[in-house]
């Protein structure tokens, strides 16, 4: 099948294009820049900020190139004075708004360094001065009700692009505009302060800013992002394994921003873009023994042997691991149970994956695509953000959203069927049933289910755990076009599942926790007579445990996980560990060692790559 | 010998920091005096520029009250062109952060509500300047040539000099443009 073209000429340049391009995607695709500020490659054009309008002939004005879609024999120049005067004269138009004062903005640098898309243009059109004066009385208003970015609305310079992306990316419809003309203003809902708004504080639109009207706290004059290494990476924040940007400086984790050549397309949630660089607890850099009541610094050495002596006198020991771990450390620890110890009592501290073979996977990509989505038995806004917003996204696009639940989730307001879920499991005092619920759903709710499924050309289930045989064994019977994503709460919980390990109670009178770099937030300890935690941060875990080895953290581990995509993700490293802080796997095996049995690297890579 | 282009230099509402990326220049500043005699400037022993005149006057800093103003207003009509040098001068600057809250409110914080400060008094002698709204320098002279930067680089102020003393109008561009 040939493609459709249109021949244009840009700059004396013969261009090919598709139908359907604007004149800006054009001139970018043979590498000429036209300037933009409300212009966004991941948004739809707005028009709104006149920086990119160029000669276009037969056209009696100046066209914006953002929007200007191309016809075949267009002729377009880009920079010529008439243009040149144009610009010119939009940005002094711009500077004359609101109090743009350089000097004190984090986003400010020189010609090589400047972070603001606004100063770099100024620069590039030989602004020395603001002929339009701005107000010089007047004070913007600052609002600093969020936690993690500030907006200084001295700096805005109206493209909207937050508006933008807060629809169109996030699909949150927080943002929007109030009054016109002079007197328009972002603002969020009605009008009141963001952080008393329904903003989630997923910071799409913070990544967009062209200026420094939308500032995060945390990096704020840390430098530019020239002083920064940006290494993509994955964010270990939950399963589905966001692509990011991760800005790191002398081997601290600076800022984060969503990838946008991943699957999530530079989307992310407050808690991979902004938790992740929130201050920690104190690091553990070296193994803690407890002698006299208090936790004493030693070697490895000491400490291993010492693990090693209680092991071999214990009746039993029991492993217990975060699910925020790659495969390969998961693999490390069950093969050391197994192993070295001969205990089969190894399991998750939390963490549920439900059955992941009811059918074909869907990737992320597929959310964006589904004209049906049933989400049953999960709440992915609660547990897995980014695929909520996707949903919303999807919503937004025409796509019918059927939610299945016995109880209130996040996507209720955007549903356009909801059917009861009934849990008919026995009740229990024990803590543990919790995780054995089972829930139905009858019938009359299956029938509606199937038939809106059939009738989608591109439908997708979401679905939690615990779902009834019935329910699943009707899922595996619905045509081959749904596609199936399992609502995974735990970074790597489905990867742990491949290895046999799951959330569990085990028994022993000894336990080795490897908990990396979670927070128990609350949760009492697993103690048992002898308590080893290996971790990265001091917690309360920690303190009360007879031994704590050093753990690494999510950014520093290499390896891979198993996200909700049913995709074997490759986890990089971004920082370096602190020396003396080995990778999990070479503590078991140290450990292993001194238990008198050599645990194999290719035991531990051949289960791995069972995953 | 060619006759020496004359300067005077003046800061109002600022930091002196022009002034010191200016000193910046090292041993361009020899260069430049061979072809340049300085006239009046606040570090050296003569403050007002001569009432014959000087070819080149610089400004620094924004005019912020009326004592600043007669002083950018003298250098005005004393100087044939009139360099604006520094955010503060080209932009209004830092200064004009006090413009948000009031003047009242900044002579209350520095007086008496500072840390340092117990029984604080503002001062109200009759000969003080009468503050006003912070200003850029061209919202009362004209300017002729705008350099901004906080501070401008040493190699941007020796260009503008240069290229004044060689009697050609300076286009600042690429690094030498620099409002950071």
């Amino acid at each position: 099948m040939s493609e459709a073209v249109v021949k244009i000429t840009i700059d004396g340049r013969p261009v090919t294009a598709r139908p359907g391009q604007t004149v800006m995607q054009a001139a970018a695709a043979i590498g000429i820049n036209i300037p933009g500020l409300c212009n966004h490659p991941h948004l739809k054009p707005e028009g709104a900020c006149r920086l990119c309008l160029v000669e276009i002939e037969k056209q009696r004005n100046l066209q914006p190139a953002c929007t200007f879609p191309v016809a075949e024999g267009l002729v377009v120049r880009t920079e010529t004075p008439r243009i040149v005067e144009s610009r010119r004269f939009a940005l002094q138009m711009l500077f004359s708004e609101r109090s743009h004062y350089c000097m004190v903005c984090p986003v400010s640098g020189d010609s090589q360094s400047s972070d603001c898309e606004l100063q770099r243009l100024a620069y590039r059109y030989g602004l020395t001065h603001w002929p339009y004066a701005p107000d010089y009385e007047k004070a913007w208003e600052i609002d600093a009700s969020r936690k993690y970015f500030v907006m200084h609305h001295s700096r805005c310079i109206l493209c909207r692009r937050c508006v933008r992306a807060c629809n169109q990316i996030a699909a949150n419809h927080t943002l929007g505009v109030k009054q016109r003309g002079a007197r328009t203003m972002i603002c969020a809902d009605d009008d009141v302060p963001f952080g008393q708004s329904t903003c989630i504080s997923c910071g799409t639109c913070l990544q967009v800013c062209p200026t420094g009207a939308l500032v995060d706290r945390r990096s704020a004059f840390l430098g530019h992002e020239r002083d920064f290494t940006r290494t993509r990476a994955v964010c270990m924040g939950c399963a589905v394994g966001c692509g990011i940007q991760a800005f790191t400086r002398d081997n601290q984790l600076v800022r984060v921003e969503g990838d946008w050549a991943s699957a999530n397309e530079g989307l992310l949630c407050a808690a991979g873009r902004f938790e992740v660089v929130e201050p920690r607890p104190p690091r553990i850099l070296k193994p803690l023994v407890r002698q006299d009541w208090r936790l004493v610094e030693t070697s490895w050495d000491k400490a291993l042997s010492h693990i090693a002596a209680r092991f071999r006198g214990a009746q039993a020991v029991a492993g217990l691991a975060t699910p925020r771990l790659v495969t390969e450390s998961l693999a490390a620890l069950a093969c050391f149970f197994e192993e070295a110890l001969t205990s089969h009592e190894v399991a998750l501290l939390y963490g549920d994956a439900p059955p992941s073979e009811l059918g074909r996977p869907a990737a992320l990509a597929d959310l964006r695509a589904a004209d049906c989505i049933a989400v049953i038995g999960g709440d992915p806004l609660k547990d897995q953000k980014v695929v909520g917003y996707l949903v919303r996204r999807a919503r937004d696009a025409g796509a019918k959203v059927i939610v299945v639940d016995d109880a209130e989730t996040g996507l209720d307001k955007c549903a356009d069927v909801h059917l009861e879920l009934e849990d008919i499991s026995y009740p229990s005092e024990s803590p543990f049933e919790r995780l054995r619920h089972t829930y139905h759903l009858r019938a009359g709710g299956l029938a509606t289910l199937k038939s809106a499924l059939t009738a989608a050309q591109h439908p997708v289930v979401l679905y939690g755990s615990g779902l009834s045989t019935t329910v699943c064994a009707s899922l595996r019977a619905m045509p081959p076009k749904v596609r199936f994503m399992p609502l995974v709460v735990g970074t790597n919980t489905l990867g742990a599942r491949r290895l046999g390990l799951q959330t569990r109670p085990v028994m022993g009178d000894a336990v080795y926790v490897l908990m990396g770099d979670d927070l128990p937030n609350g949760t009492p300890p697993p103690h048992r007579q002898f308590t080893v935690i290996q971790a990265a941060y001091r917690s309360s875990w920690t303190e009360s445990a007879d031994v704590v080895l050093p753990a690494q953290t999510w950014a520093e581990r290499r390896g891979h996980i198993l996200n909700v995509e049913g995709r074997s993700v490759a986890v990089t490293p971004l920082l370096e560990a602190p020396p003396g802080v080995p990778a999990d796997w070479e503590t078991l095996l140290q450990l292993s060692m001194r238990m008198g049995y050599e645990l194999s690297m290719d035991a531990i890579s051949g289960m791995s790559q069972v995953v | 010998m060619a006759k020496k282009v004359t300067i005077a230099s003046d800061w109002l509402a600022g930091c002196a920091g022009c002034h010191m990326s200016l000193l910046d220049m090292d041993e361009r500043l020899v260069e430049l005096l061979g072809a340049v005699s300085l006239h009046a400037t606040p570090i050296t022993d003569l403050k007002h520029p001569p009432p014959e005149g000087v070819d080149v006057g610089i400004i620094e800093g924004a005019v912020a009250n009326s004592a600043t103003e007669r002083v950018v207003r003298q250098m005005r009509q004393r100087c044939r062109v009139l360099v604006a040098m520094g955010d503060c001068a080209v932009f209004g600057g830092v200064p004009t952060m006090r413009n948000a809250g009031g003047c009242q409110a900044a002579l209350r914080r520095a007086y008496i509500e500072s840390e340092s400060t117990v029984g604080g008094r503002i001062p109200d002698d009759p000969e003080l300047a009468a503050m006003a709204q912070v200003r850029p320098i061209d919202a009362v002279v004209d300017v002729d040539v705008y350099l901004p930067g906080c501070p401008p680089p040493a190699d941007a102020i020796y260009y503008v000099l240069k290229e004044l003393v060689e009697g050609r109008t300076p286009q600042l561009a690429g690094k030498l443009l620099d409002w950071h």
